[in-house]
């Protein structure tokens, strides 16, 4: 029952989180849309506990089909429709009604809807005023409408497979079902590269070759769709290879959107595979097949002979007119400007003698696939392969032993050992590279969509990042770059106006600094409207007039959740779409964010995340019989302090003088509960640490060495504020890591003396601002303490 | 044997029979899947972590990974006894929250493995509270002894992890 209720949840927050982020012309959201309400009429016992829900739910999900048929515009103002749509079934879930009245208002809703004006009639398949005006269209496709706008999803036909006897042989699917994966990547790498490289053979081969290949393995395993798409867009490249076309931007729009719907196939069948023959969708891709087809034959009609360039390099200009941007043939868009095609997109094909092969083709370094278990397996195996040696290595018979011969091979061994170490540890790492690549993706398309012209400028795609955090921050990423193009960047009037170069700059940096990865995503645009940000806070009640907060403090604000929904982005700043999401995502993986803007100039976008499981420098410290790992990165000084520095606040809260300034004593025994050897900070000694900008002394009894430490989760103990994890030190044992920071914020709470005087004044700023901005709140506590 | 696996991890009122590990707590004798046990290794030094459970002992090193340790004693509230040579660690893999992880039972000595039939296995008596019965699978009779079968998974699995990250 329980769990029902949480799919009910969950199926419906998913839906309402799709919604919000759902573009005029998104459609492959949609499709996820529809997917969610499937599933949610599929639930168990929907029919019995929500009958309405479910009767909702076919509606929805029937006016979600017709706005993918573009029966229904899909414009902004109909989403909006569908958001409130949503947002009623939430209701009526929570309520848990069934009373017919939300039901009613539900209806009205729906049917505003499918009657709004751009439902006008429009023919499903003949070609309305934004069909391509292609008048020498070959004639056999002109009413199956060939080159107009890319079929953005493949339209299941129903759940039944006709015949599933590519089941038969699992390994090989999931085997062609990875590599496919793989080589649609390679594609669009390949293909974003050729807008770099207009012409270059050599990358146009790279894009036919896994056509090919996708081809004919499919073939093999009686995949006819796959198949059939794969090879009609391979029939397009060959005619490119033989420079019987350009590869111009009708050509890279077949090839990225196939590549779509091919990964969506392949998805489908991992789908299947999983989750039994039952689950597969057998997708209509006879439209996709047409305007592929289309696309070509459009072409070579144009264009009989390949001999004039001048001929050439018209037809593309053409098609790429009426055929090019897929979005602005929805009407909203459609009555704006039409974007100028980008400054690498069309290129008539380089006359061969011309081509010279610019082969600057991203070279992948050959790679395996390994099971995560198995590396870490690995890791482990080797961590522990150390330990034993150190262990050899103190065993007093050992010791005793003085040949030196013995030393000698001992030191060879530690060598070999701490290099497999180091390889181990690093066969985790990879470069962000494919993630930012990801990103240029997304920048092409989300600049063509909404008009804007936007370059991505890429630095530090080699910094490595764990594998694990890979997946993890593809989501915010894509979040804050469409937020970036999206609301930054202006459109290039605008641009224009201001004296900006109409290329709005969009870069994306990624570099590793005091023992995090950082990630700047950086733009040239308008920057954050701070007055207006405040102007939102205070109606919403998240801070007070009378709050003196800083430019940065505000426009951090922006990270709350209160600053989520689509509506008040755009009365607020054009900035900010759930960027809470982002914050929570980042935070996920122990890091922050943080935004600087500067108005009319742009801003900064910095995502800070801690490199888990890399090696770290420690400083061991003994506590009692305990011993921890400081890092060291960290560590401003240690000494012994004199008596006369060591200053007590009310009697309570202890602070010792470092170089002029007052810093608070953390005795680290009364915090991790232990017995310690000191108790009088003058006897121990304090390592000054510097974390967040905050400086603390952490009282310890010993210091024992300087030690590359490898960062382990606690297995399964999570969030002990203080702990970053665990390690394994030289004799086996297991040795805590400090997390300075949380460390720092602990102790506030746990001395609350020092900083509580000057935070208790304003507690309404003190919880808006803490998660961003204790930093800066704790500079000016110390300061005003010094003073 | 392999019938008997799975229906030992079927979890059914009838399903319960198979192998268990018993092992000893002051004079009561208590019962754990055979195929929930990773290994079983002696009382090692034990690294405590601030800001647990009282009964999360902290965390040791089992061939390079750090695994969490909980002492049965405290978790069932019983006085704790000194470790001796027979204080044994009985490392268990339960489903966390994110995947299976790897926890080790303090117990004070490790009995036998013994086959236990279903039929042999009654439901745990009731108690009138329900939190005393709820970690029970079973009670198992074996040549007049009493085993008290343990559901690892929710004594040291998942509830009390989740318990752990709220208390932090």
């Amino acid at each position: 029952m329980a769990e029902e209720v949480n799919t009910f949840d969950k199926l419906l927050n998913d839906l309402a989180l799709k919604i919000m982020m759902v573009d005029p012309g998104d459609l492959s959201v949609v499709g996820d849309l529809i997917l969610d309400l499937e599933n949610l009429e599929n639930t168990p016992d929907i029919t019995t506990k929500f009958p309405h829900l479910k009767q909702m739910a076919l509606d929805l999900r029937a006016v979600l089909g017709k706005i993918v048929m573009t029966d229904i515009d899909d414009s902004a103002e109909n989403f909006d429709i569908v958001g409130q749509c949503i947002g009623l079934m939430e209701e009526i879930y929570r309520k848990n009604d069934n009373d017919s009245e939300s039901l009613a208002s539900f209806n009205k809703l729906l049917s505003t809807l499918s009657s709004s004006p751009a439902a006008a009639e429009k023919p499903k398949d003949s070609p309305p005023e934004e069909q391509a005006p292609s008048p020498a269209q070959s004639p056999s496709s002109a009413n199956s409408a060939p080159a107009t706008e890319a079929p953005d999803k493949p339209v299941i036909l129903d759940t039944k497979p006709e015949s599933l006897d590519f089941m038969e042989d699992m390994e090989l699917l999931s085997g062609f079902i990875e590599e496919t994966k793989e080589h649609l990547e390679s594609i669009e790498v390949n293909i974003l590269d050729l807008e770099d490289n207009p012409g270059d053979m050599e990358i146009i081969n790279n894009i036919f070759r896994p056509f090919h290949t996708i081809k004919g393995v499919s073939g093999f395993l009686n995949l006819t769709n796959i198949q059939a798409l794969a090879h009609s867009t391979e029939n397009l490249l060959d005619d490119v290879r033989n420079n019987i076309r350009a590869m111009d931007e009708s050509v890279i729009e077949v090839v990225l959107k196939v590549g779509d719907c091919l990964k969506l196939m392949a998805d489908n069948l991992q789908n299947t595979i999983d989750n039994g023959a039952e689950s597969y969708k057998n997708y209509d891709i006879s439209n996709y097949i047409r305007w592929v087809k289309g696309v070509q034959g459009a072409e070579t009609v144009e264009e009989p002979a390949t001999a004039s360039p001048a001929a050439t390099s018209a037809a593309p200009a053409q098609t790429t007119e009426s055929a090019a941007p897929p979005s602005a043939t929805t009407p909203p868009l459609a009555a704006a400007p039409p974007p100028p095609p980008p400054k690498s997109s069309i290129a008539p094909p380089a006359p061969p003698a011309a081509a010279k092969p610019k082969t600057k083709a991203k070279k992948v370094g050959a790679t395996i696939k390994v099971d995560v278990d198995k590396l870490d397996g690995l890791v482990n195996a080797v961590g522990e392969l150390v330990i034993m040696q150190t262990m050899v290595r103190a065993n007093p018979h050992i010791t005793a032993i003085a040949d030196p011969k013995l030393n000698k091979d001992f030191g060879q061994l530690f060598r070999i050992t701490s290099e497999l170490q180091k390889t181990s540890m690093s066969m985790r790492m990879v470069p962000i590279r494919q993630t930012f690549q990801k990103m240029i993706r997304l920048v092409r398309d989300l600049s063509k969509k909404t008009g804007k012209q936007a370059n991505l400028v890429m630095e530090g795609e080699e910094t490595e990042i764990d594998r694990n955090m890979v997946d993890s921050i593809y989501d915010p990423l894509v979040h804050m770059m469409r937020n970036s193009v999206d609301h930054g960047v202006q459109m290039p009037e605008e641009r224009k106006r201001l004296g900006k170069p109409v290329y709005g700059t969009v870069s994306l940096r990624a570099y590793q600094k005091g023992g995090y990865m950082v990630i700047e995503i950086e733009d040239d645009g308008q920057g954050l409207n701070t007055e207006k940000i405040r102007r939102k806070a205070l109606e919403r009640g998240l801070i007070q007039e009378s709050d003196n907060l800083s430019d940065h403090d505000l426009n951090n604000l922006v990270f709350l959740p209160g600053f989520s929904t689509a509506d008040q982005i755009t009365d607020v700043s054009g900035r900010g779409v759930g960027m809470d999401v982002v914050k929570k995502a980042v935070e996920k993986l122990r890091g922050k964010v943080d935004v600087m803007s500067e108005p009319g100039k742009g801003s900064i976008f910095t995502i800070r995340l801690p490199l888990t499981l890399a090696i770290i420098d420690g400083i061991i410290v003994q506590v009692g019989t305990e011993r921890y790992i400081i890092p060291t990165i960290a560590i401003r000084e240690s000494f012994r302090p004199r008596r006369e520095d060591y200053k007590t606040i009310k009697g309570q809260g202890e602070t010792l003088l470092v170089r002029g300034s007052l810093v608070p004593i953390i005795r680290l025994y009364k915090y991790f509960q232990v017995e310690a050897k000191c108790t009088d900070p003058c006897e121990a000694i304090v390592v000054v640490v510097e974390s967040e900008g905050k400086q603390r002394a952490i009282m310890v009894d010993e210091l024992l060495g300087k030690q590359e430490v490898v960062i382990k989760n606690l297995g399964g103990i999570t969030d002990i504020t203080g702990v970053a994890g665990g390690t394994i030190l030289g004799d086996g044992r297991v040795g805590l890591i400090l997390d300075l920071a949380g460390l720092v914020t602990a102790k506030m709470n746990y001395n609350l003396d020092l900083p509580a005087a000057v935070s208790k004044d304003s507690p309404a700023i003190k919880e808006v601002t803490e998660p961003e901005n204790t930093a800066d709140s704790e500079k000016t506590t110390e300061s005003e303490q010094i003073s | 044997m392999a019938a008997e696996q799975t229906a030992v991890t079927d979890g059914t009122e009838n399903g319960l029979g198979g192998k268990y590990l018993t092992f000893s707590l002051g004079s009561e004798e208590y019962g754990v899947e055979i195929m929930k046990i990773r290994e079983i290794i002696g009382i090692m030094e034990i690294t405590s972590v601030p800001h647990t459970p009282e009964y999360i002992k902290g965390v040791i090193n089992l061939r390079g990974r750090v695994i969490p340790i909980l002492e049965l004693r405290l978790r069932f509230n019983m006085a704790t006894k000194e470790y001796d040579d027979r204080t044994c660690i009985i490392v268990v893999e339960v489903n966390g929250p994110s995947g299976p992880i790897m926890i080790g039972m303090l117990v004070d000595s490790v009995s036998e493995v013994v086959n236990i039939d279903s039929a042999e296995i009654e439901p745990p008596p009731e108690f009138g509270t329900p939190t005393e019965s709820e970690n029970i699978l079973g009670m198992g009779k074996i040549k007049g002894d009493v085993k008290i079968l343990l559901d690892v998974d929710k004594i040291v699995g998942a509830g009390v992890l989740e318990h752990l990250e709220a208390s932090a």
